[in-house]
């Protein structure tokens, strides 16, 4: 950790936001933001878009068209047996097995994606910037490297409503 | 903050052209074919007294959660509700036809049915209407008492009349819940009276709620179109159609629950409802009911960008219409008129009475001011983003 990073902490989101975009309107755009909940202008702000709903949404797809397929090849065309009287294609009730485990192949996949892309791994050292970072304080993690001449004038920026460490 | 609806000559001639549809097709109908008007009168009165109940449910939610978002458009569910005693004098007047629609009816069927004459205690035509007049009585009531202190509000200001709401709102949702599933249950499925489902109720309920919904999002765009509602923005509409998804969702649930489970269970007097419904015209409906209801709002409204456009709201909206339509005629048809028969009959008794109800609603939203004044959440209302 030999990076400097300057750190701004706020306590409410109003105070944040504009911190934040008076910093961006400097031209610089902070490493990280922590904040309790998600707010929609960092996220705009800060240029990133999540893809991971589409991701969630292909593999349920996936999922459930291998799941049913599954189901069929396995109870119908494989090894049809008769259960209750009802037809080998017992459609309907394949539905239930079907949204059951779909739900779980959506929230592994997502979480083994989400993870792969946040290079969080089990046995990782975290990185803490602030030790309320992930509480109830919102923090702007800006890297002295790319500040350069503009530090002077961000720590004014964050004094204004925040406090400096 | 003072704006009235304004209803444009146009409007009201066609409101009152397609009341002279429908009362037209009535007498004609009453005269070459009684059962199946009936029929379709019963249809119809199901059809717009549920998005009324819907509408008014969706109005007590607001006030409970204390939504800021829905402040601005709290008249729309008001107006809606003020279908209710119109629906009651139709629903009163289904007397004269009892005998064309509701088998139990007949007392000499009666006299030959255990199961029905075991059931009669409950299944009359004295307490039925009994029943009628009273959940029609406390519908109006507490609709209008939540419209009361709505007005008072916009004159005086200030938070005891929301706090006054919510309360009434509190008993109103119970009021509803219970009212409005036995209700369902004496119109849709005392039609066939020796069929039973427990899932019924539940599901003609959240019909309800969900057609409502996509009612309420029609008429906010299309007033908006009128340049009413300049506020209106994508987080608006994303609340409405989270709305019609999550009711959606929830109908499909239940629709497959009762399917699956009867299916299952495989018990005569219950697959016999379903084997009915399980031949020609009907099967196509038992499918298009879900995709109406359910495939086509659930895949077309799921991505953020779809569910904030109007141009994609619009005809899923106008699909839902269509589908409590069929859900209706897929209920509906089977016990009374037997063959799937749909003609002019069927598009004019609708037609009459879709006028008669956009008459009945676009009247009440010129009675107030458009925009509630002095809600207590109308700025978050009107500021509304996320």
């Amino acid at each position: 950790m030999s990076k400097k990073y300057i750190l701004g902490v706020f306590n409410d989101e109003a105070t944040l936001v504009d911190a934040f975009e008076k910093i961006k309107a400097k031209g610089i755009l902070p490493t990280e933001v922590y904040t309790p909940y998600p707010i929609h202008e960092i996220l705009e702000g800060m240029g990133k878009k999540t893809r991971i709903t589409h991701a969630a949404f292909f593999y349920g797809l996936f999922a459930a068209v291998g799941i049913l397929s599954f189901l069929t090849y396995a109870a119908v065309i494989d090894w049809p047996l008769h259960y209750g009287g009802k037809p080998f294609n017992a459609f309907p009730s394949f539905i239930v097995v079907t949204i059951v485990a779909t739900i779980l192949s959506i929230t592994l996949l997502t979480l083994f994606t989400f993870s792969a892309r946040a290079k969080i791994f089990p046995g990782k050292k975290a990185e803490i910037f602030h030790e309320r970072a992930t509480d109830d304080k919102f923090v702007i993690v800006l890297d002295t490297e790319n500040l350069g001449d503009n530090a002077k004038a961000v720590e004014e920026i964050i004094r204004e409503h925040g406090e400096v460490e | 903050m003072e704006e009235r609806v304004v209803l444009s000559k146009k409007f009201k001639l066609l409101t009152y052209v397609l009341i002279g549809i429908g009362v037209l097709s009535f007498a004609l109908g009453f005269v070459f074919d009684a059962k199946r008007t009936w029929a379709n009168y019963l249809l119809n009165n199901y059809y717009f007294v549920s998005l009324a109940v819907g509408a008014a449910f969706f109005g007590a939610i607001q006030y409970i959660t204390q939504s800021g978002w829905s402040a601005m458009f709290k008249r729309v569910p008001e107006a809606l509700a003020s279908y209710f005693p119109y629906a009651a004098g139709f629903f009163v007047l289904m007397y004269f036809g009892m005998h064309s629609i509701y088998e139990w009816t007949h007392d000499e069927v009666v006299q030959h049915d255990h199961l029905l004459q075991f059931k009669s205690p409950y299944l009359n035509i004295p307490f039925f209407f009994i029943r009628v007049v009273v959940f029609f009585a406390l519908w109006i009531i507490m609709s209008r008492l939540l419209r009361k202190l709505s007005l008072q509000e916009d004159e005086h200001g200030g938070m005891e009349y929301f706090k006054k709401s919510e309360r009434y709102s509190k008993i109103f949702i119970f009021i509803i819940a219970f009212s409005f599933s036995l209700f369902g249950v004496d119109m849709l499925m005392s039609l066939e009276p020796h069929w039973y489902s427990t899932l019924f109720a539940g599901k003609s309920f959240i019909a309800g709620l969900l057609h409502a919904s996509s009612i309420m999002a029609l008429i906010v765009i299309l007033l908006s179109k009128q340049g009413y509602y300049k506020q209106l923005n994508g987080s608006h509409l994303h609340d409405f159609t989270r709305y019609i998804f999550m009711a959606s969702i929830v109908w499909g649930y239940f629709n497959f629950a009762e399917f699956m489970l009867i299916w299952y269970g495989n018990i005569p007097e219950e697959t016999m409802w379903f084997v009915k419904r399980w031949e020609g015209t009907y099967k196509i409906l038992f499918f298009a009911n879900i995709i109406l209801n359910w495939a086509v709002p659930f895949l077309v409204l799921m991505p953020r960008k779809s569910s904030r456009s109007k141009m994609i709201i619009l005809p899923v909206v106008l699909l839902l219409i269509i589908g409590q339509y069929t859900e209706l005629y897929y209920i509906i048809w089977p016990a009374t008129v037997h063959e799937a028969k749909f003609g002019l009959l069927e598009i004019g008794t609708f037609l009459g009475y879709a006028g008669l109800f956009a008459w009945v609603v676009g009247t009440a939203l010129t009675k107030a001011s458009l925009v509630p004044k002095n809600h207590p959440y109308l700025q978050e209302s009107i500021h509304h983003h996320f």
